[in-house]
């Protein structure tokens, strides 16, 4: 009895130890955002801020208009994930419960798409944007996003399970197919769905590489950019520093304390068949 | 009128449109581009001076010649190996632990340690970089040293790799822990009867059962470590020198910096292919001479 219970208490502590070495690198950041950039410097420094102040939070946004950042971020990832969250099943309902020959070819091209490493496509990608004169322009940070090989996978793995009497009865009744596929398909998957939307949502929140290379114009950057060239000119400015990766990263951490038992599942779901 | 309507709504079907979709986008977007940055790996290929000279074979025998190439390819497989071993290891150990009937608070547990793996990368690389600060860093104030970790050969890449285990561990525990859960129960109602120890139950039926899940894991991995270059971009830039170089930063800044989009896409092409050669590998490695499941 003794020996389960050390056990039990070691175990809990190992636990408790590593959420200790998690969570650390988010708490010292949201700490040091309120500290004075004297604090921050000083050579006896504490964990904690001996004077709490706003003014980092309040001077990345006079001298580099962040909300400004956050709001093109918000709208860019909105809409391509709203976009992939409908081609996705679309794609994954036709893939899955339309017979038709090649299917299993046109399956295995949308899965041969993600083992593409984004180095190959990327340069002529980017010479594409210029041809269409799409540089700077939000459809070029939108438009290739629209299709997601493996929110297509995800959506016809889903959709196995789908009854296909559903579809028959609605077939019965006259419904064409797309009124099938809106009034039926849609809702039922709302579980897959939504995992789709998590994934792509984080996915396009935190793309680097594509805004940085097409959009040139500050009005229209995305945070993760805005970050990093916030940090080239104000190198120094520490306080404003920790402010704006604050500003990155809590509105994600706030959404997942909301929503983490959907992201942990639709992670999990993503494996099974894996 | 009818009639019109019932030859449009056949036209444009659901499965019409998704394959008129998938092929302009597929066609425009990954066929075309492979296409060209193939031929163009064979090219004197510079978008500011608007060239495009063959170059035949040039840019791979420079590459095989060149030691950055062969170091940041280098970099690149160590640093994969340290980190997927860190996180098989870990991921099964945590996920084991999770698992066990005494743990208590599993979710709140299980919800803090995925944490990292869904905040923004680029962002929290940052946070690293002050985190390894040599003047107001939280490391070198535990340690009350005032090391420059990312300024330092020895240390800079352990340092990339430490933040990235971090991140990424947490990926590796959910998707054991569902693993886990996963198992047949019967077996190890089996085993108990037969009175097996705990590890002999561990090693001979859990391990073996979750081979599957932990293929799945490597190869995500694998695919994602060998493209990786935003954590080196934000912390070391590549260097010291030319230290921390992996094989996608190398790509990133021939092709971004330099603009040698003809060598970049070179590069490219070589990683393609050694990244399509490991998945496959290690995919018969793992079921060689057993089942598929």
């Amino acid at each position: 009895m003794i020996k389960k219970r050390i056990q039990s208490l070691l175990l809990h502590l190992i636990l408790i130890f590593l959420v200790v070495l998690t969570i650390t690198p988010f708490v010292w950041m949201l700490l040091s955002s309120f500290k004075t950039n004297a604090e921050i410097n000083a050579i006896q420094s504490s964990f904690l801020p001996r004077e709490f102040t706003f003014s980092n939070y309040s001077s990345v946004q006079s001298r580099f208009n962040f909300l400004r950042y956050f709001f093109n971020s918000l709208l860019v990832t909105l809409s391509v994930t709203a976009l992939v969250a409908y081609t996705s099943t679309l794609t994954g309902y036709v893939l899955e419960k339309n017979r038709f020959r090649g299917r299993n070819a046109v399956f295995t091209l949308v899965l041969a798409t993600m083992m593409i490493p984004w180095f190959v496509t990327i340069i002529p990608k980017y010479s594409i944007m210029l041809k269409l004169g799409w540089l700077n322009m939000y459809s070029a940070l939108i438009v290739p996003a629209a299709l997601s090989g493996f929110g297509i996978f995800m959506m016809k793995q889903a959709l196995a399970s789908l009854p296909n009497e559903m579809l028959e009865a609605g077939r019965m009744d006259g419904a064409s197919e797309w009124y099938i596929l809106h009034r039926i398909v849609f809702p039922m998957s709302r579980n897959a769905i939504a995992s789709i939307v998590i994934f792509q949502f984080l996915w396009s929140w935190e793309d680097y590489l594509w805004p940085f290379l097409v959009i040139n114009s500050e009005s229209k950057q995305v945070l993760a950019v805005g970050l990093r060239l916030f940090s080239g000119r104000y190198s120094t400015d520490y306080g404003g520093l920790f402010a704006a990766a604050a500003i990155s990263i809590l509105p994600v951490i706030l959404i997942y304390s909301l929503f983490q038992k959907q992201f942990i599942d639709g992670l999990a779901a993503s494996s099974v068949k894996g | 009128m009818k009639d019109r309507a019932f030859y449009l709504e056949k036209i444009f079907s659901p499965k019409n449109v998704v394959l008129l979709t998938l092929g302009l986008f597929y066609a425009l977007f990954l066929v075309f581009p492979v296409g060209v940055a193939l031929v163009g790996s064979f090219h004197n290929w510079n978008p500011l001076r608007g060239t495009f000279d063959f170059a035949g074979l040039d840019h791979y025998t420079r590459l095989f010649r060149s030691p950055l190439f062969w170091q940041s390819l280098f970099n690149t497989l160590y640093f994969s190996v340290v980190v997927i071993a860190a996180r098989l290891v870990l991921g099964l150990g945590i996920a084991y632990m999770l698992f066990s009937k005494m743990t208590k608070a599993r979710g709140f547990f299980r919800a803090a340690i995925y944490m990292p793996v869904v905040t923004p990368l680029v962002a929290v690389s940052f946070v690293w970089l002050w985190l390894y600060n040599p003047q107001f860093g939280l490391f070198n104030q535990i340690l009350g040293t005032r090391h420059n970790w990312l300024f330092d050969r020895n240390t800079a890449l352990p340092a990339v790799m430490a933040m990235t285990i971090w991140k990424d561990y947490g990926y590796a525990v959910v998707l054991f822990l569902a693993g886990l859960y996963n198992l047949p129960k019967e077996c190890y109602e089996a085993a108990h009867i037969d009175g097996a120890s705990a590890p002999r139950i561990f090693w001979h039926i859990t391990l073996p059962l979750l081979k599957p899940m932990t293929l799945f894991i490597f190869v995500t991995s694998l695919i994602s470590y060998l493209q990786a270059y935003l954590q080196i971009l934000i912390l070391t830039n590549g260097g010291p020198g030319t230290s921390t170089y992996l094989s996608s930063f190398l790509i990133f800044d021939e092709a971004f910096v330099k603009y040698k989009f003809g060598y970049a896409s070179a590069i490219s092409f070589v990683m393609f292919f050694l990244i399509a050669l490991l998945t496959s590998v290690s995919f018969k490695i793992t079921y060689f001479g057993g089942s598929r499941d």
